[in-house]
């Protein structure tokens, strides 16, 4: 398979240089012609925030990938890039990538599910652009199986591993309905504004924001259909909510022990699950020893995403045996390409003879005997060609047996001269002159 | 008959025991596949459990409540019951190991001492003694129930509280789901406890020339009924709940099972059958 790549990701190159090298949706519909036109029959290109990819079936036989490299740099030029900063893949190994990062595997988050959609994204870009042939097609059909299987028979993306959604998996430990609950965010910044939408996610019933700036405040509850709670009231507010979780950056504490134990005076002693995912931290953590009031800070919930991150990796070799079983399929689909047009051509060969022999007798016998005469040597020609189909096939498919099938198909193809133009199998003979005729 | 109920009082522990492991196993794996066929498992138990009591009933003429292991028996088939339609329910599967365990225990006991009793003091026979025995003892195991959630309902808010995320921490129900099963168990196994009771008070005097209400075992099962309905009572009035409520449930488990030993071991009354 002619199919070639290069990579720069997370592995591969630091964040500034995988932040200048990413292309936009403009740039990718800008670049998708130059490739088609110069190196590439097919392809597309990833570009996330975290990877920029090129792949693609070359024009040439043998495409050096670092025409490739160039080929990116010169229209996206970056300071200090080197080619080791890509990685190069052909062939097998481009496949395996290609399924790897489908699957979650390559990603930074083990098992962000977010890639596939972006991937499913770019192969759609490319066949909007009709830049996607029927290999890539059948690339991208696999890569996406094996994304979904991934997600299905594996537990590749379970659990929280971000504080944020830790923050939450903690909520629904202690709660069993959220929709009956009401959860108060300080502070909408990132991480604010993460848990904030992870509870939305999970229906929480109510949800109301408290940031110093208003502006952002009420962006953020515009976002998770939320209520403000003005800053300067906040402690006034906090007995009413069942959830807190502070993620400011103020450099002092918001909340202070009286502040919470006054606030569980004012709840009757009702359970509180206070998220302090704040550095340094907005709550004194000495609240966590009254009762019914789970308090958790940033540490305690990396424990967490400690726990499912190792989880995850010890998924890793069950999603690689998917896609080891997904590249034994494509490469049978693949093998067996080459051996097709073999197979079309005898089976066509066969049948002109057929025709024309039946032409032959064809107003000499009754047309019930010859339609009888059709349908029979039809059959026969199926029961004759069957097995040497099917053999032929199977030795494409498997994979392992390749070289015989090439082989099998150049005999095939020799024996009935399938290479140099037919002549129907009407057999030749000499004339007293020396030329050639066929037998009428 | 008598070799059917031979061998499925052999089977029975065995086929607790197996349900226990397949729970446990759950529990430990998380195996999606386990989900639906450890129920499975259950269900089968509890109807060869069904067969075995109706199969005692018929062949000795006498409810299984004339000693020790027959209540035993009773009392393991009342605890996988109650949990089993409790699971039905609500749907929370992950606690049914910390139960059919109860029910293991009781049934492996009973199997090892029971005995095939043809002759037993007419009062024993009595229906109505039946169904006072056995709705308390499905009352009890209620109670057992709730204090198993409660167990759970502290082990999952300590874990919380001290930040260790452990398998507790993975596999049990939220504590507000833990907290709803004990206090529902409470309030199941305080209206079969009263309905027992209620038959108890009724036809007791009848029964027996010298009842009194100072018999131990009454006023230590008068103290139980108290203490969970107390809990009933806190929590449709005052709106208790949480972790109090778990609390109380517990030392009311804690009383009915001093009571229960105090009773058969100290006590003499007419109320001793064994």
């Amino acid at each position: 398979m002619n199919l070639v790549g290069i990579s720069i990701n997370h592995k591969t190159a630091p964040i500034e240089l995988r932040e200048a090298l990413h292309l936009s949706q403009d740039e990718i519909i800008d670049l998708i012609p130059k490739l088609k036109k110069d190196l590439f029959e097919d392809g597309f290109i990833l570009s996330t925030c975290n990877r920029t990819e090129i792949f693609g079936t070359s024009k040439k036989s043998l495409l050096n990938h670092r025409e490739l490299e160039e080929f990116i740099i010169s229209h996206k030029p970056v300071k200090g890039i080197q080619p080791d900063h890509f990685t190069k893949y052909f062939s097998c190994a481009a496949v395996k990538h290609i399924f790897s990062v489908a699957s979650g595997i390559d990603s930074l988050i083990i098992g962000d599910s977010q890639i596939l959609g972006q991937l499913k994204d770019a192969f759609q870009k490319s066949e909007d652009m009709h830049f996607s042939g029927s290999i890539i097609k059948r690339v991208f059909d696999s890569a996406v199986r094996v994304g979904k299987r991934a997600i299905k028979e594996t537990l590749i993306g379970e659990g929280a591993v971000t504080v944020s959604y830790a923050a939450v998996q903690v909520v629904e430990k202690v709660y069993s309905n959220l929709d009956k609950k009401s959860a108060l965010i300080i502070g909408a910044g990132e991480t604010g504004e993460l848990a904030a939408i992870h509870l939305n996610d999970k229906g929480i019933g109510k949800i109301s924001i408290a940031n110093r700036t208003l502006e952002k405040a009420e962006l953020l509850a515009n976002k998770v259909h939320g209520e403000i709670i003005p800053f300067d009231q906040l402690k006034d507010h906090l007995y009413n909510f069942d959830i807190i979780i502070s993620a400011t950056s103020a450099p002092d504490l918001i909340l202070t022990h009286d502040d919470i134990k006054s606030m569980m005076k004012k709840r009757k002693g009702n359970t509180c699950v206070i998220m302090d995912i704040a550095i340094p931290r907005d709550v004194d953590n000495k609240v966590s020893e009254l009762p019914n009031v789970f308090y958790h800070d940033i540490d305690s919930l990396k424990i967490i995403v400690d726990q499912n991150m190792r989880k995850r990796k010890s998924e890793i070799p069950k999603v690689e045996s998917i896609i080891l079983e997904e590249m034994t399929n494509l490469f049978s689909w693949y093998n067996a390409l080459d051996v097709v047009p073999t197979i079309k051509s005898v089976r066509e060969f066969f049948d002109e003879i057929r025709s024309d022999e039946l032409n032959k007798i064809k107003h000499k016998i009754s047309k019930e005997d010859y339609e009888k005469l059709e349908d029979m040597t039809r059959r026969m020609m199926g029961r004759i060609l069957h097995n040497p189909t099917i053999k032929l096939r199977e030795l494409a498919e498997s994979g392992t047996h390749t070289q015989e099938a090439v082989i099998h198909a150049l005999i095939l193809k020799e024996l009935f001269n399938l290479e140099h133009g037919r002549n129907n199998g009407s057999p030749l003979y000499n004339d007293n002159n020396g030329d050639k005729f066929e037998e009428k | 008959m008598i070799s059917a109920i031979q061998t499925l009082n052999i089977l029975l522990p065995i086929l607790y025991g197996i349900t226990f492991a397949v729970y446990l196993y759950d529990f430990v794996k998380d195996t999606r596949s386990m989900s639906d066929s450890k129920r499975i498992f259950l269900f089968l138990t509890l109807m060869i459990h069904i067969f075995y009591l109706l199969a005692r009933t018929i062949e000795f003429d006498h409810t299984p409540i004339t000693n020790k292991f027959e209540i035993f028996t009773l009392l393991a088939f009342s605890i996988s019951f109650s949990y089993f339609v409790l699971e039905l329910l609500t749907d929370v599967r992950g606690t049914g190991l910390f139960i059919i365990l109860f029910s293991f225990i009781f049934q492996l006991i009973s199997s090892l001492f029971i005995e095939d009793l043809f002759e037993v003091a007419e009062v024993l026979r009595n229906r109505l003694l039946g169904l006072h025995v056995v709705s308390s003892m499905l009352g009890y195991s209620g109670f057992t129930l709730a204090a198993v959630y409660g167990i759970l309902y502290l082990m999952l808010y300590n874990e919380i509280k001290m930040n260790k995320f452990g398998l507790i921490f993975k596999r049990l129900p939220s504590l507000e789901t833990l907290y709803k099963l004990c206090f529902y168990s409470v309030l199941i196994g305080f209206v079969l406890l009263t309905f027992g009771v209620v038959i108890g008070v009724i036809w007791l005097p009848s029964a027996f020339p010298n009842f009194s209400y100072s018999d131990p075992k009454l006023i230590t099962t008068g103290i139980v009924w108290l203490i969970f309905g107390f809990i009933v009572a806190a929590k449709f009035i005052a709106n208790w709940h949480g972790k109090i409520v778990v609390n109380i449930a517990l030392f009311g488990y804690l009383v009915m099972i001093l009571s229960i030993v105090f009773t058969i071991i100290f006590a003499n009354s007419f109320h001793s059958f064994y």
